[in-house]
């Protein structure tokens, strides 16, 4: 019982950090991000290849894993989304066209897999290191992985420093500003490509410890990220895609009511498990048609 | 070698068939009507529900075989059975076929009608995600629920032309064929008729056309209600085709993704284009999948898998920055062929030098 709390809020806390990534690429960018998905698998293969390879814990390797995906949404802003957001494309052709890029990503990271096969002989098509996991403590015959207070913490953490860098810093300012008034910015002498450029980075960069975080709680193959990215659709959409911790609550809501309520429905209808999916795409379907500015709606400010 | 040969020309005919049907009905919905529909699997499922589920039950009936739970827990039998009686009676398969192509095209624009109700209140990437869950909805359901067509096990169609005998799968074919000019011809009417302007119009600009007294609501249900069912066609005809109905055939990728590749490299709103789209990326597919070894083994051993979906990236983003308007962009529609026009034309300025 215990276990499927924690394993819970360890797996909506993921899912938060990379609801929080949509969020900042659509506010700042108009961009609903479909490469999310290959990202996400990038950061969660990354991380087990350095782990691999070194053989020491993967959470070392964690913020590496995220920065190197940071570092390709620095690639994909600069190649392709600034020319785009100049010529003032639409919001569906910038969705379709990091569906392009989505599909790219998703092949390079297939064909790292297919080289480390061919050279090293490792057969990582399926990736499963769960059980290496660190057993922290034991509570009524329940053990505690590290897992279960990283994933939070982290989410907790990136929750304050986001805050703190949006309100306190003074690029946060910019970034904020740029946001919600581009023009203006650019008069008072904010660099926006700039602040774009770093919200594809913090943006990507979220999505990659996503990915990253999932290898200690989840098996998966390299298309984790597609098989999960309707839950992060539904996660930052709940959370309203206006701010940043919208999208963090949004996740772990969607995250939460994913594995927890459809737990507890189970024991009452068993034969609801197998739907499981269905729940956060209804919350996702709700939110849209009933209150269409979600969680951050709520608490905004009039 | 002949045979082979042989072989990849059925396969490309078949996916040129298949993905022209789906490309053009997603061309009248975001080519002629700006919706972005991210949901096309949706209504392609659905027609693979009509005709492996529904009619697949109806053919049962007339073969005197359950159409319960045996019907899906003991489908192969059922199904053989099924095949049995059609190729005993030619007319009752013809009967079916049409009415599995009807019950298809009806169900999809039920579910195309259903989808559109509560989503047209929503815009641009509210609306794409909320019909992309639509259709992960309708496909988890399906996958879970094996009263249906069987979850994760599937259904068999039953073969509606077995008895052709020897000649099942050109004729099956040829009908794929007859059905995507059909459709080619009804998206081109479409394109010239009022309700065509209509559509552009709202693409272009909602507020003129509200100005003008139109229901811009109303034009996206219609753009939606026929659009879905042409899906369901493709859905319909391509389980038929492969005698099999499953709820796993129709992913994200196959069923909505590429035939957004397709019309944007075609040219987004001009039927033509989309065919020629579809015609070219289909087979480069079939070409990548049947190379696949010799590319590979040029190309450091990649699998040619990955290639395509490369491929298929690069044509998208290439696309969107390079080339916006497709290889063959639109073109104002002539509503009247040429000859009428220029007698028209010639007519007012008679008429002019007259008065």
């Amino acid at each position: 019982m215990l276990a499927i709390i924690l394993t819970s809020i360890a797996y909506a806390s993921i899912l938060a950090i990379g609801c929080a990534a949509i969020t900042l690429l659509y506010t700042s960018t108009r961009v609903f991000s479909f490469a999310h998905a290959s990202m996400v698998s990038w950061g969660f293969y990354l991380t087990y290849i350095f782990y691999k390879l070194s053989q020491l814990s993967p959470y070392l390797f964690m913020p590496f894993a995220a920065l190197i995906v940071g570092i390709y949404g620095i690639i994909i802003y600069v190649l392709i989304i600034r020319g785009l957001i100049r010529a003032k494309a639409s919001e569906i052709t910038l969705m379709m066209v990091t569906l392009g890029v989505d599909f790219i990503l998703f092949a390079f990271l297939n064909i790292l897999i297919d080289y480390f096969y061919y050279n090293f002989k490792w057969d990582i098509k399926n990736v499963n290191i769960v059980l290496r996991d660190l057993t922290v403590a034991t509570i009524v015959n329940t053990s505690i992985k590290a897992v279960h207070i990283v994933a939070p913490v982290t989410a907790l953490l990136l929750l304050l420093l986001m805050h703190v860098f949006l309100t306190k810093t003074s690029i946060g300012i910019a970034m904020r500003a740029s946001i919600e008034n581009p023009t203006l910015s650019s008069i008072l002498g904010i660099n926006v490509d700039m602040v774009y450029m770093l919200a594809w980075f913090i943006g990507s960069m979220f999505a990659g410890l996503s990915g990253s975080l999932l290898t200690m709680l989840m098996q998966g193959s390299s298309t984790i990220g597609s098989d999960l990215i309707v839950m992060y659709f539904a996660g930052s959409v709940v959370g309203g895609l206006q701010s940043i911790l919208g999208g963090l609550f949004g996740g772990l809501l969607v995250g939460l009511s994913e594995r927890l309520l459809s737990y507890y429905l189970s024991s009452i209808f068993p034969w609801i498990y197998a739907y499981r999916f269905v729940i956060p795409l209804a919350m996702l379907v709700a939110t849209l048609l009933l209150y269409p500015r979600g969680l951050a709606g709520l608490v905004e400010r009039r | 070698m002949i045979e082979g040969g042989f072989f990849i020309l059925l396969n490309v005919v078949f996916n040129v068939g298949i993905y022209l049907i789906l490309s053009l009905s997603l061309n009248i919905e975001t080519g002629f009507t700006n919706i972005p529909q991210f949901g096309r699997l949706t209504a392609a499922l659905a027609g693979s529900i009509a005709a492996g589920g529904i009619i697949g039950r109806v053919a049962a009936i007339l073969a005197g075989q359950p159409i319960g739970d045996e019907f899906i827990k003991a489908n192969t039998h059922v199904i053989s059975e099924v095949n049995n009686y059609l190729f005993a009676n030619p007319l009752v398969s013809i009967l079916l076929l049409i009415l599995a192509l009807i019950t298809s095209i009806l169900l999809g624009a039920l579910i195309g009608l259903l989808t559109a109700l509560p989503a047209l209140r929503l815009k641009e990437a509210y609306l794409g995600i909320t019909l992309l869950s639509f259709g992960e909805i309708l496909r988890t359901f399906t996958y879970n629920y094996e009263p249906i067509i069987g979850g994760t096990l599937g259904v068999l169609t039953p073969s509606f032309l077995g008895f052709t005998g020897d000649y099942e799968t050109i004729t099956l074919l040829l009908f794929v064929v007859i059905m995507a000019m059909l459709c080619f011809a009804i998206a081109e009417r479409i394109s010239k008729s009022p309700l065509g302007r209509v559509m552009r119009a709202v693409r272009d600009s909602e507020l003129a056309i509200q100005v003008y007294g139109r229901s811009v609501m109303r034009i996206k249900i219609y753009a939606i209600v026929i659009g879905s069912a042409m899906a369901a066609l493709a859905g319909a005809l391509y389980s038929i085709f492969t005698k099999t109905s499953r709820a796993d055939v129709f992913t994200r990728y196959s069923w909505t993704f590429l035939p957004w590749a397709y019309i944007m490299l075609g040219g987004v709103g001009n039927n033509l284009g989309v065919a020629l789209g579809v015609i070219v990326m289909s087979i480069a597919r079939s070409m990548i999948s049947i190379y696949k070894h010799e590319i590979s083994s040029y190309l450091f051993n990649i699998d040619a898998t990955w290639l395509e979906y490369i491929l298929m990236g690069l044509v998208i983003i290439l696309i969107t920055m390079f080339r916006p308007q497709g290889m063959l962009p639109e073109k104002p529609v002539f509503t009247l062929p040429r000859d009428r026009i220029e007698e028209a034309r010639k007519r007012s300025l008679k008429e002019r030098a007259s008065s």
